[in-house]
């Protein structure tokens, strides 16, 4: 009897053992199956595009989103009044075109009728509403930043919707409309407080692409938008778009190199690029920048305060040979904060701060600061630079600048730390450089508005400068109409920045994306890395290749 | 050979013990091998790398113009991607991967021996001591390394604390057996009764008993710590300021040029592959020189 339980038993447990093998087996070979049909079927409208990003979604809300891997995916889902296109235009996306009334201000958008949500709930002028009101409420965001004069919105009709200014303000239409994403109300009105809505499963989205399905650290998969209307006819041929986290660049690459992934979402490193440019079956795409690299100096910290001090700091970046060399001559120089690639704003009469540790030195002793304990450093001269160590070209200024800053009698302890890591770091305030680059500056006045105000209405004022003159051009010059006066005070803040040296600007990069062009083709790229080649719309264009 | 039969733990290499009891002038000495001159010659040249390489060279840095070379006459370990030389760069770091390597090493030998030795003669602080050994050699140790550097910030003096702070366990563990060894013999008793204290038993009559003991762990000890330097400054969790053959991997790393330039890893590799090597065989080396076993006695 005992024995013959024990070994009833014994039999048992061989069984189950078996049966869970044979299910963990059947289950892994059904995964392995169904990812590769979806990559080898190239043809029909299940091919799989993966593209490598380097950090994980840090927020699902798309209302409040500031990363780069959650807008990649956000800018997907949800779509925009208008997007960015190749010639760094805005051109319609949701809506069809925007007007203006009422001497500026009143700002009409008419909605393209064939957006629908993936539930099957079409997109209207409530869903713009309801977006632009919640961010108000909330203060979600930079976009927040942008919507500071509506008084009220107003929904003219099922697919007309009206923002009230308070005053004219000419750069509204566009910057709202690129940069305002267009939530489902239904959806999101049942969410309660949205500046703490995770978003984080059961999407609805009205874009090319909506995610599907994560996990967290290694996937995040989005499936094509049967209804988005700017999808070449019969669909898009991409069904599925796989984001694959690799935290490291180089692996990123030899993913690519392998055909682990398609393309990488990262820009390639300039000291990479060479590499990848010869390689069998990859192309690169090369795309403009509507940003650019910068060292931002928090004022409210020591001596940053000091306007001897950032002004010394300027005179220790060498951006001359960090673009020939770290950049390997792909990008241009800036000079002020504002980029060369607004060329009518640009002012041109300012010059660069010369690179020269000796003579910021000088400035340093002349402006009273000296080495009284004898180490090297000028007392009270010890900052801390922040940056984010997923952006190759960045770490390695962050080095060259702190030799060459050592020299000046400046020490400069270096953090370059994981990108989320940094983010955090930077929305609170928590460095004293922060060495980073900008993704999308649409048009210079909300810019400055954004970077510059004491009130710091896009949460992006880095410098955490409070400075009542510069509040004066600022404000001063958003209600500016006439074009020229514009300019003319546009340039005034460029120079006055300059002068105050509230950042020292590195250069405007151009980006490298590379991708299998022996699987895909037809990315319709915007610039810069925020958008480049994985707009909703960019890769909607995709083909897979025969 | 009486004292290996009575050895509470076999595995423990006594030979270095035994020895010192024995005339240490004998063949089968360190140099008879070619593993004993060679780890020796190898140790010898890194240590004058180390300590006039950088007087030599001139400090890398900066922007260079020749960017991603592969090794040539001009360049014999290749360029970086900022157009720095790579075989300066590994000299440069030879001598804060020494520093760091011999400074946490006798970190921990000195933390490790003091303990090791107190528990071996005094019987009551023997269970703390084992204790916290335990506890000590169950901790994963990197994370550890990395979340204590992180803390403290980063620089050749946190490396060296942290590193040595958290090395001595091992030295601890050998110290304290073999001097339990060494404490059950009857000359301490004698010691004893001719009234020698605790301090002067285990500095004047223990010590100097495990003392070959302690030279070995010394070689492994630092070849270790090179590893963890070189670990820690790979992770971004090393000095910024100073070059060592981690951070040199750590920006080939940054670079995004792993793939293809191999040079930027292969020869920092190579140096703590070799130093490591050089330094263990010349451990092994010594104990086994003076180890009547391994000498056919």
């Amino acid at each position: 009897m005992n024995n013959g339980t024990r070994r009833l038993r014994a039999l048992t447990a061989v069984v189950t053992a078996g049966v869970l093998a044979l299910t963990g087996c059947g289950l892994n070979e059904g995964n392995g199956s169904t990812e590769s049909e979806g990559g080898s079927t190239a043809s029909s409208a299940q091919a799989t595009l993966r593209i490598g990003t380097t950090t994980d979604v840090e927020n699902f809300n798309p209302l409040q989103s500031l990363s780069k891997t959650d807008s990649w995916i956000l800018n997907a889902m949800y779509p925009h009044l208008l997007r960015i296109d190749e010639n760094a235009e805005k051109v319609p996306e949701a809506a069809t075109g925007y007007s203006y009334e009422e001497d500026g201000k009143a700002v009409v958008f008419a909605l393209d009728e064939r957006f629908q949500w993936t539930d099957g709930t079409p997109l209207t002028a409530e869903d713009v509403k309801f977006s632009a009101e919640a961010i108000m409420q909330y203060k979600l965001g930079n976009v927040a930043a942008k919507l500071t004069w509506v008084e009220s919105v107003e929904v003219r009709d099922e697919n007309t919707v009206v923002f009230h200014l308070s005053q004219p303000y000419a750069p509204f239409a566009e910057g709202v409309g690129f940069w305002m994403p267009i939530v489902p109300a239904h959806v999101f009105s049942e969410a309660g407080d949205l500046s703490t809505f995770a978003n984080d499963a059961d999407w609805v989205g009205a874009g090319a692409y909506v995610l599907d399905s994560m996990t967290r650290g290694q996937r995040y998969t989005l499936k094509a938008n049967p209804n988005y209307p700017h999808a070449p006819e019969g669909g898009a041929a991409v069904g599925t778009v796989e984001y694959v986290v690799y935290p490291d660049v180089n692996t990123m690459i030899l993913a690519l190199r392998n055909g682990d992934i398609d393309l990488m979402g990262t820009p390639v490193p300039a000291s990479a690029a060479a590499s990848l440019e010869g390689a069998d079956g990859i192309s690169l795409e090369t795309v403009g920048s509507l940003g650019f690299a910068h060292l931002t100096y928090n004022v409210t910290k020591g001596a940053l305060a000091d306007q001897a001090v950032r002004q010394a700091l300027s005179m220790v970046v060498d951006t001359k040979s960090i673009i020939a060399t770290i950049l390997q001559g792909e990008g241009q120089p800036m000079v002020g904060p504002i980029s060369p690639i607004f060329a009518q704003f640009d002012n041109t009469d300012l010059d660069a701060y010369p690179f020269d540790p000796e003579g910021a030195r000088e400035l340093l002793e002349k402006a009273g600061y000296s080495d009284g304990d004898g180490d090297g450093v000028l007392d009270g001269l010890s900052f801390e630079m922040v940056c984010d160590q997923s952006n190759a070209n960045l770490t390695r200024v962050a080095e060259v600048v702190r030799e060459d800053a050592a020299e000046a009698g400046i020490q400069i302890n270096l953090a370059c730390v994981e990108r989320n890591t940094f983010l955090a770091r930077t929305r609170g305030g928590e460095y004293e450089i922060d060495l980073s680059q900008w993704g999308v500056f649409d048009n210079p006045m909300d810019q400055l508005r954004s970077t510059y105000l004491s009130s710091n209405p896009g949460g992006i004022n880095y410098n955490l400068v409070q400075d009542a003159e510069l509040d004066a051009l600022v404000n001063d010059a958003a209600l500016t109409v006439d074009e020229k006066e514009f300019v003319g005070k546009i340039q005034a803040i460029d120079a006055y920045v300059h002068d105050q040296a509230l950042l020292t600007p590195l250069y405007v990069e151009n980006f490298r994306f590379a991708y299998r062009s022996d699987r895909f083709e037809g990315f319709a790229p915007s610039p810069s890395d925020l958008l480049g080649m994985v707009t909703g719309y960019s890769l909607a264009q995709v083909t897979p290749v025969d | 050979m009486s004292s290996t039969s009575t050895a509470p733990a076999p595995d423990v290499p006594l030979a270095a013990l035994a020895a010192t009891s024995l005339s240490p002038k004998r063949p089968g000495g360190f140099f008879s091998k070619p593993s004993g001159w060679l780890s020796v010659a190898v140790l010898v040249v890194f240590v004058l790398t180390g300590v006039f390489g950088p007087m030599l060279m001139e400090r890398p840095g900066g922007l260079g113009t020749d960017i991603l070379q592969a090794p040539s006459g001009a360049h014999w370990f290749g360029t970086d991607d900022l157009g720095q030389d790579v075989f300066t760069q590994v000299v440069w770091g030879t001598r804060i991967s020494l520093t760091v390597g011999v400074v946490a090493s006798l970190i921990a030998i000195v933390i490790g021996t003091a303990l090791g030795l107190g528990a071996a003669y005094l019987k009551w602080l023997d269970p703390f001591v084992t204790t916290i050994t335990d506890v000590m050699l169950s901790l994963p140790l990197l994370p550890l390394m990395i979340l204590v550097t992180a803390l403290a910030g980063p620089s050749v003096t946190t490396l060296v604390v942290v590193i040595g702070v958290l090395s001595w366990p091992e030295v601890t563990r050998l110290i304290r057996s073999n001097g339990m060894v060494v404490a059950a013999m009857p000359y301490i008793d004698g010691a004893r009764v001719l009234g020698a204290g605790a301090v002067r038993i285990i500095t004047r009559e223990i010590l100097p008993a495990v003392m070959p003991l302690i030279v070995v762990s010394v070689l492994l000890t630092a070849a270790r710590s090179v590893i963890s330097e070189a670990g820690l400054s790979f992770l971004g969790m090393g000095d910024p300021s100073s070059w060592s053959w981690g951070r040199i991997l750590l920006n080939a790393q940054r670079s995004g040029t792993i793939a293809t330039a191999w040079w930027q890893t292969l020869f920092p590799s190579l140096a703590i592959l070799l130093l490591v090597l050089a330094s263990t065989i010349a451990g092994v080396r010594y104990n086994d020189s003076r180890d009547p076993r391994t000498k056919g006695m």
